[in-house]
């Protein structure tokens, strides 16, 4: 009997328990002072690896700018210490993936003292960490998930930038009602809606069938149906999509699923008067994949850098300077301004308990916001409620706003020419 | 739905089946002559994209072209694969755990080279021929699409001739019948395996680079396709081409025109769901109905 | 009188390095929550143990018995929903927990049924089709939640300890299953039909009812496992708990750490609730091509995984049984 040598399974299991203890300090975690804190840490978590990588590392870019340009004037001025602290970014990768995203944030929470976490870009991210922020007391910006159910569960420490989506669906419609009133298109048409399988897509096509019933007459939907994101082939639908010969097509969709349903649209020889994805349209990417093909298709979004606001103009060249391009369609505002109204809660908390800093985001207004309005403050529920507009991509790489008209600086072409 | 809806729906379905066809044919004579489930598939599907895109991207070749080259290129890789990790494969005339594990591996790998080399993020490959457009009579189609259909109809043909009429053909159709019974009868196995690894990983390649110019790819790509490539083989058999062009035939006329009667989101469940009831209603697969004389040992 | 004593020696020293030093692990274990360690280690090590119990699960499909799956995660998500379904209705979570392994026994039996009959590749290829099948329309049944995910709301408070010990304990339970079937004719019958399926069947081993118990009680692990993790994130989706990607790697733990072992799947789980979230910290791209490298080389050189290296390393134990 070899019983005195130590069998395989003793090593193999003491090592790996050694192993586990060894990776993290073992005693709990001395409470921080506030007068002992030398920064405020903000932990950020979002996707830069992944389907959602490149509207994720633009939020990135725009966090990180605020965050900069903060420290660089010295930082926030917290009462309580009666001086300016600079904002430390702790940051996480979630590689678009729910489950990470989720634990990053918990991460993030409990062991990083973060004082709030920033991110969450799309809706199936947004949900997931949502789950935090209550959990552990500690405030949540989103400047990139916009479903409503994320904020109709009655969470007190989130909080959301962007304006809900189904009022993109009623503003979307409102914008196709102005061009009808302009005698572009005709009146009564009929929409084929081709909605993504998620909060996001229901909300937008709840937006849109609201106000159709709210104004009847208006115009009719006549096919409806949802898809998966992630698929590489949406011929199924758009054949579907192409026997509802309908006057108008609005899908709302991803950046990937965009670019592959619009290049399929096209190959099938599809054509509407009027082209929607939603709140993607002019990014650069859609551009160099499909060319031409992306003329004509309108958006709605949260911000363009077309906005006649001094401080739009600002942000654009802050943003060329410090990454070499222009800030790509509205993902870098939105996280920009999360960080600014962030950094106005905590002033006028006047420390850095985290629910007081909940309690200033409640009540907080930030003015000189590049948002459409120039004013961001969340409602009752944590979103914001700006309002949105819409651009439409022309030839030749130009984007114009064409709705409200009075930040429009193009006019609508409808019904879309068709392809020579 | 009009008489022009249904003609549009079957030429779709019928150019849809020549993509699938040329996508499983590498799968189906890998599985046939070594009993390997190559799990890896997709990912040389996946890497055929790649190189059809970074031939566009700097040689600025078209990436039909890129499409014929792919086939040389990848069977080099096949064979020089089957020299480095295949042939170690225990033998056997059944599929067996170990090579499952190792084609799943070798995928992973590739998944991951390419994430490292080329990031996560959808490639796409934009000619001035992506949106042509041909008219056949009253029905529009993509001309990528007519094209693709076209270079699989001839590969699948050479391919036939290939295995009617040359000695390796022989070989190959020998050892699916009876691996054993092959060796006996003098059939080179090893050198008709290295050969047939590489064809296999040649057509994959090949239809990767074809897809290159039909979808928008990442490292990813290619999981459902490996999906609807098994139930090509099941339905398919194994013994021809034509056997291939029937099981893609069908599986391509189940999804154009089962998606017309479910919501667009349960397209995967079509070919998924195929997938499990044909193996249930014919639990050794179609193949086995052709092959009931040549039961292996 | 010396030969009986030695004996006993010598077994008692048996019993104290096999039992107890697992023993004194266990207890480290229990007691982290209450030495107070910060919470990040806390949920690793929840993770972890998730992860485990998931792979002595796959372990005792794949590895006793030999019949690979490629889409356990279907029973992992089935059991996830079933809890976090019964625990919003009000449900006790623990007794969400039991319902949700049976939930998940009973669909393995649905799904082992027809399955069970086909051979080797055809019965891996048909669990991806299940596996998919059922995620496909989990994602678009709006019952559930649909693609948009499922919440769980919970009235009592959020208490880590108390998820860490639902784990522990579930783990335990796996473990000393594990443990059991091992040593059970039950188990000898399951490596009879992995090891030759006729001759087992000649010997009066009835292949069918022995897949489909051993099936139906990793499934019902499996489910547990999920409702466990899903009270726990309080937010399930179907791309994440039924995802190819999951029954990846619930595969790769018991394959990479000791298929058929005892303690395989143990050391499997560790490396993919620890060291996967370092490994991904610093080479976030590359962590699978690590595991798929690691796999190539399992399969070609060692399939006994980690456990048969360092086996290999000692002199070969004299007794091959699944320990």
């Amino acid at each position: 009997m070899r019983c005195s040598r130590r069998s395989v399974e003793w090593w193999l299991f003491c090592s790996a328990a050694w192993s586990a203890l060894a990776v993290a300090p073992g005693c709990k975690q001395e409470e921080k002072k506030a007068a002992a804190v030398e920064a405020i840490t903000v932990g950020v978590v979002l996707p830069i690896s992944g389907r959602e990588a490149k509207p994720g590392q633009y939020q990135k870019e725009g966090i990180e700018l605020a965050i900069k340009q903060i420290n660089q004037a010295g930082g926030v001025m917290v009462k309580s210490a009666g001086k300016k602290i600079p904002f430390k970014e702790v940051f996480y990768d979630d590689g678009s993936d729910q489950a990470k995203s989720a634990s990053f944030v918990e991460r993030a929470m409990s062991s990083d003292g973060a004082l709030t976490v920033i991110g969450g870009y799309s809706t199936a991210l947004g949900e997931a960490e949502s789950v935090m922020p209550d959990r552990y007391k500690v405030p949540w910006i989103t400047p990139g998930a916009a479903a409503s159910a994320i904020f109709s569960r009655g969470y007190q420490y989130a909080f959301g930038v962007l304006t809900p989506v189904d009022v993109l669906g009623s503003t979307t419609a409102e914008f196709l009602q102005y061009v009808v009133d302009q005698g572009k298109l005709k009146k009564g048409g009929t929409v084929a809606l081709a909605l993504e399988n998620t909060d996001h897509g229901i909300d937008y096509g709840n937006g849109i069938k609201q106000w159709i019933q709210k104004h009847p007459g208006s115009f009719n939907v006549a096919f409806s149906e949802t898809f998966d994101l992630g698929s590489p082939d949406f011929s199924g639908l758009l054949q579907k999509i192409k026997t509802a010969k309908a006057d108008i097509f609005l899908a709302d969709a991803h950046l990937q699923d965009y670019i592959t349903m619009h290049r399929q649209y096209i190959q099938n020889g599809i054509k509407h008067l009027m082209i929607s994805y939603g709140a993607r349209g002019p990014e650069s990417d859609a551009r160099k994949a499909l060319g031409d093909g992306v003329d004509y298709i309108f958006a709605g979004i949260w911000w363009s850098k077309s906005l006649p606001y001094p401080q739009v103009k600002q942000f654009v060249k802050d943003h060329q300077e410090a990454y070499g391009r222009d800030p790509d369609s509205w993902y870098a505002a939105t996280a920009y301004d999360a960080v600014r109204i962030l950094a106005k809660a905590i002033e006028s908390a006047g420390s850095l308990d985290k629910t007081a800093i909940r309690d200033a985001l409640r009540t907080t207004e930030l003015s000189g916001s590049l948002l459409p309005g120039q004013a961001v403050r969340f409602a009752a529920n944590g979103q914001a409620q700006n309002p949105f507009v819409i651009v439409q991509n022309k030839p030749g790489g130009k984007v114009d706003i064409v709705f409200p008209k009075d930040a429009a600086t193009g006019e609508v072409i409808a019904p879309i020419p068709t392809r020579g | 739905m009009a008489a022009l809806d249904w003609l549009n729906v079957l030429v779709a379905a019928i150019l849809l089946a020549g993509i699938y066809a040329v996508m499983s044919v590498g799968m189906t004579i890998i599985y046939g002559v070594m009993k390997i489930v190559n799990l890896a598939h997709a990912g040389f599907m996946m890497l055929g994209a790649y190189f059809a895109y970074e031939l566009f991207e700097r040689l600025h070749l078209d990436p039909l072209w890129g499409a014929v080259l792919a086939f040389p290129m990848f069977f080099a890789i096949g064979r020089l694969v089957y020299w480095l990790f295949v042939r170690w494969l225990p033998v056997s005339n059944q599929p067996t755990l170990a090579s499952l594990l190792l084609m799943f591996g070798i995928w992973l790998v590739l998944q991951n080279l390419a994430y490292l080399i080329w990031g996560n993020q959808d490639r796409s490959i934009f000619t001035p021929r992506t949106f042509l457009t041909t008219q056949i009579g009253p029905i529009t189609v993509s001309t990528l699409r007519l094209v693709a259909f076209a270079v699989a109809v001839v590969s699948l043909l050479v391919f036939e001739v290939v295995l009617r009429r040359t000695w390796y053909g022989r070989s190959v159709r020998a050892l699916i019948q009876n691996r054993y019974a092959g060796q006996l009868v003098g059939v080179d196995t090893k050198r008709t395996a290295s050969l047939t690894f590489g064809l296999g990983i040649a057509f994959a390649g090949m239809a990767g680079a074809l897809f290159a110019s039909l979808y928008s790819f990442n490292p990813d790509f290619g999981r459902p396709f490996l999906i609807r490539s098994f139930v090509i083989i099941v339905l398919g058999g194994l013994e021809s081409a034509s056997g291939v062009a029937l099981g893609a035939l069908v599986l391509a006329l189940a999804e154009t025109v089962g998606i017309l009667f479910v919501p667009a989101g349960y397209q995967l469940a079509i070919s998924f769901g195929l997938l499990v009831v044909v193996l249930l209603v014919l639990p050794d697969g179609l193949a086995r109905l052709f092959e009931r004389k040549y039961r292996p040992a | 009188m010396r030969a009986a004593s030695s004996i006993a020696g010598s077994l008692f020293r048996a019993v104290r390095i096999q039992v107890l030093l697992p023993i004194a692990v266990w207890v480290t274990l229990a007691a982290i929550p209450w030495v107070g360690v910060e919470p990040n280690l806390v949920r690793l090590l929840f993770v972890t143990f998730i992860w485990t119990i998931t792979g002595i699960a796959w372990n005792l499909v794949g590895g006793f018995a030999g019949q690979v799956s490629f889409g356990f995660a279907v029973f992992y998500g089935l059991g996830a929903y079933a809890a976090a379904i019964l625990i919003n209705e009000g449900v006790h979570p623990y007794l969400a927990f039991g319902a949700a392994g049976l939930v998940a026994s009973f669909a393995s039996l649905i799904v082992g049924v027809p399955t069970f009959r086909l051979r080797g590749p055809y019965f891996a290829i048909a669990t991806i089709g299940v596996s998919e099948t059922v995620r496909v329309i989990m994602t678009n049944l709006s019952v559930t939640g649909g693609a948009s995910g499922y919440r769980i709301v919970e009235k009592r408070a959020f208490n880590q300890a108390e998820h860490f010990y639902s784990a522990l304990v579930l783990l335990t339970v796996s473990f000393l299953l594990s443990v059991w079937i091992a040593r059970s004719k039950f188990g000898l019958a399951l490596v009879a039909i992995r090891d030759d399926e006729p001759a087992a069947a000649d010997v009066g081993v009835n292949a069918l009812t022995n897949k489909l118990a051993v099936h139906g009680v990793a499934a019902a692990l499996a489910g547990m496992a999920g409702g466990v993790y899903a009270r726990y994130a309080a937010f399930i989706h179907p791309q994440g708990v039924f995802a190819f990607n999951t029954s990846v790697y619930i595969l790769l733990i018991p394959v990479i750490g000791g298929l058929g072992t005892l303690f395989g799947p143990v050391l499997g789980g560790v490396i993919f609730g620890i060291v996967e979230e370092q490994l991904v910290a610093t080479f976030p791209e590359a962590h699978l091509l690590i595991y798929g490298a690691l796999l190539i080389l399992i399969v070609l050189l060692e399939p006994g995984g980690i456990i048969g290296i360092a086996r290999k390393v000692r002199l070969p134990r004299r007794l091959r049984s699944a320990t």
